[in-house]
């Protein structure tokens, strides 16, 4: 585990008002020195900062390591697509972290990180919390966001052939398309028995006759293009 | 899959699917399993067989559209879901709802967190061939749903609250029909307890089945029951109250040591708990009304709409525009049956969800169950999979 131990029988303190308030004081000013943090307006109801992606990890480590935040709880990492947000100028996509903490109940925050459209890049977090890993892989699925570090930037949600991020605003609701074979998996599994110490000697035969047609065994699920658009 | 382990020795691997669609995985999950004999040496998982693009879908209408989506999440406990969102968009207008629709809706919660647990439990016993729990169990929630019929008109899909309160008040003799439940899930339970609890080949199947420690389950995100039963004292519903739940007399249930038997205990356990506070909000209950006065939210009513035209003007509005949130960003959570249900709105101030993305607590879960039962049995990981409730609903949207 690459987390520090977590000393979870300490007495939590209870969410509250006061407590909030003091708690969005203090960890803004602590980001703001040392991460060039700045307040997002739009969230007004609670601390959102707006950390730079270069350091963003360390920002992260920070909140989750220094013993008067102990944000341990990564709740959830997505973007948000301002293509079209009204009076929005800047940085298309914001990635958006929701962190809270299992020891202090007030203790809960946003960070989020600019991306541009051209180079839609950030550190990848997945070292610091594992359930990083597949809340990275939703988002790149769902909005194309690189995750720069992450072990196995794959799809999640949508079908392996599928192309195109859709819950960006440009993708078109109605969009359909054909997507013909399952998901080997094959490669993904002979990465984790590779971790667990097993030196694959031979691989697996094809688990299924479209998987060889489709070239789907050889090659990283993300770049494989092959679906026929149905419909407009 | 011939493979050398660490020790020089050669082993030939059965690579085995469970799932898609198999009547242990509950839904529609896949698991890729490297076997030795019966041993899973690795494993990958696959989910999204029944993603169908939630966050895309309630972006194309008004925040009272959303709400029926929000049934399909985790569709064993509609109402929680209902409860979530509604919650979550009040919390943005900073409005308080009715004391009658707080109470309702406390006692919504408690009795879909009864069903959900029933579900989960009784699948479990399934899973494990102990069948006679499942009708124990079962029973009694079949009399809630007819509850649910009577109150909102569907059984599974209910959509039974509103941006401000509730759909409608409760009909004639729903006060007597809850009272009635409750026995009769309670009996069930205790039926249910005396099959499990102390039953032989129940504990030699579950117990140190797949444990997680309490670090992993952090570092997983795992939040609710199955946090609970890594020995992790933390309930939304006591760290952090909504809906006054800091009045309600109950305890929170944890477990020590993370497995599979301590996961369903921790729900059987907790479901006492439930049945309490569901009483306690029974004999809160005052007649009033059930959803907020602020015409930012509310419909006006029909005896209005007909004869006022300011009223007529903001059915209008409400209905054609929507609930028009301030505009920003904001995630607001409940403590739903798995766990932490979060939702996460963007707003531009129209009536229209710039984005809304959920945090479904069984996705968590989930990511760590590949992790969970390698080194396990085969029948291990069915028994674990079962006792983590993932529900393919929410945790595909």
């Amino acid at each position: 585990m690459t987390s520090q131990p977590v000393d979870l029988d300490k007495v939590l303190t209870p969410a509250s008002a006061e407590g909030r308030k003091e708690f969005e004081t203090r960890a803004f000013a602590s980001l703001q020195s040392r991460f060039e943090a700045v307040m997002d307006p739009r969230d007004r109801w609670g601390l959102t900062a707006v950390v730079p992606a270069r350091l963003l990890r360390e920002s992260v480590r920070f909140l989750r390591d220094d013993p008067s935040f102990l944000m341990d709880l990564m709740l959830d990492i997505t973007a948000i697509d301002y293509l079209g947000y009204p009076g929005h100028d800047g940085a298309r996509f914001g990635v958006v972290y929701n962190i809270r903490s299992q020891r202090f109940g007030s203790h809960r925050l946003r960070l989020k990180v600019w991306v541009e459209e051209e180079d839609p890049v950030v550190p990848s977090v997945h070292d610091l919390y594992r359930i990083a890993d597949w809340q990275e892989r939703e988002t790149w699925d769902q909005y194309g966001i690189v995750f720069e570090g992450h072990p196995d930037l794959r799809r999640l949600l949508n079908h392996v052939e599928f192309a195109g991020h859709p819950l960006r605003k440009d993708y078109p609701v109605r969009k359909r398309q054909w997507l013909s074979t399952n998901d080997p998996m094959i490669l993904p599994l002979e990465a984790r028995l590779q971790a667990r110490g097993f030196q694959v000697l031979e691989h697996v035969a094809a688990n299924s006759p479209s998987v060889e047609e489709t070239g789907l065994l050889g090659k990283p699920a993300v770049e494989k293009v092959n679906y026929v658009e149905k419909a407009k | 899959m011939k493979v050398r382990n660490q020790d020089g020795e050669k082993l030939d691997l059965l690579t085995v699917n469970i799932g898609p669609s198999h009547p242990a995985t509950h839904g529609a999950l896949r698991a890729f399993v490297a076997l030795d004999g019966e041993m899973i040496r690795a494993a990958v998982t696959e989910i999204g067989y029944l993603h169908r693009g939630f966050e895309k879908m309630v972006e194309q209408g008004t925040y009272q559209q959303v709400l029926p989506y929000t049934d399909r999440l985790n569709y064993c406990s509609a109402i929680l879901n209902n409860i979530g969102f509604s919650h979550t968009v009040e919390r943005m207008f900073e409005v308080e709802i009715p004391e009658r629709a707080t109470v309702l809706r406390v006692l919504l919660s408690e009795l879909s967190r009864l069903i959900d647990h029933q579900v989960c439990i009784a699948a479990a016993a399934v899973d494990l061939g102990a069948l006679t729990n499942y009708w124990y169990l079962f029973n009694p929630r079949e009399d809630v749903y007819a509850i649910w019929e009577k109150l909102s008109g569907a059984r599974l899909t209910n959509a039974f609250t509103r941006i401000g309160g509730l759909y409608r008040d409760t009909y004639e003799g729903f006060e007597d029909d809850v009272r009635a439940v409750l026995p009769k899930i309670e009996k069930g339970l205790d039926d249910a307890f005396r099959l499990l609890e102390h039953n032989r080949i129940f504990i030699d199947r579950t117990r140190g089945c797949c444990p997680v420690s309490a670090e992993q389950a952090v570092s997983w995100g795992w939040t609710g029951p199955c946090l609970r039963a890594t020995g992790v004292d933390r309930d939304l519903r006591k760290d952090d109250p909504y809906l006054d739940y800091e009045t309600y007399e109950f305890q929170t249930v944890v477990g020590s040591t993370g497995d599979t038997y301590d996961r369903l205990l921790v729900r059987m356990y907790e479901m006492r708990e439930s049945l309490s506070i569901c009483r306690q909000a029974l004999s809160r209950l005052k007649p009033g009304p059930v959803n907020t006065p602020d015409a930012r939210l509310s419909l006006p009513g029909h005896d209005k709409t007909y004869h006022d035209m300011e009223a007529l003007i903001n059915q209008f509005k409400l209905v054609y525009e929507g609930v028009r949130a301030p505009a920003g960003e904001f995630y607001g959570s409940i403590e739903a049956a798995n766990g932490e249900l979060g939702f996460f709105i963007a707003s531009d101030g129209t009536g229209k969800p710039w984005k809304i993305k959920v945090r479904p607590p069984c996705f968590t879960q989930f990511a760590a169950y590949a992790d969970v039962v390698e080194g396990s049995l085969v029948a291990d990981a069915i028994a674990c999979l079962s006792s983590l409730n993932i529900i393919a609903g929410e945790l595909d949207r």
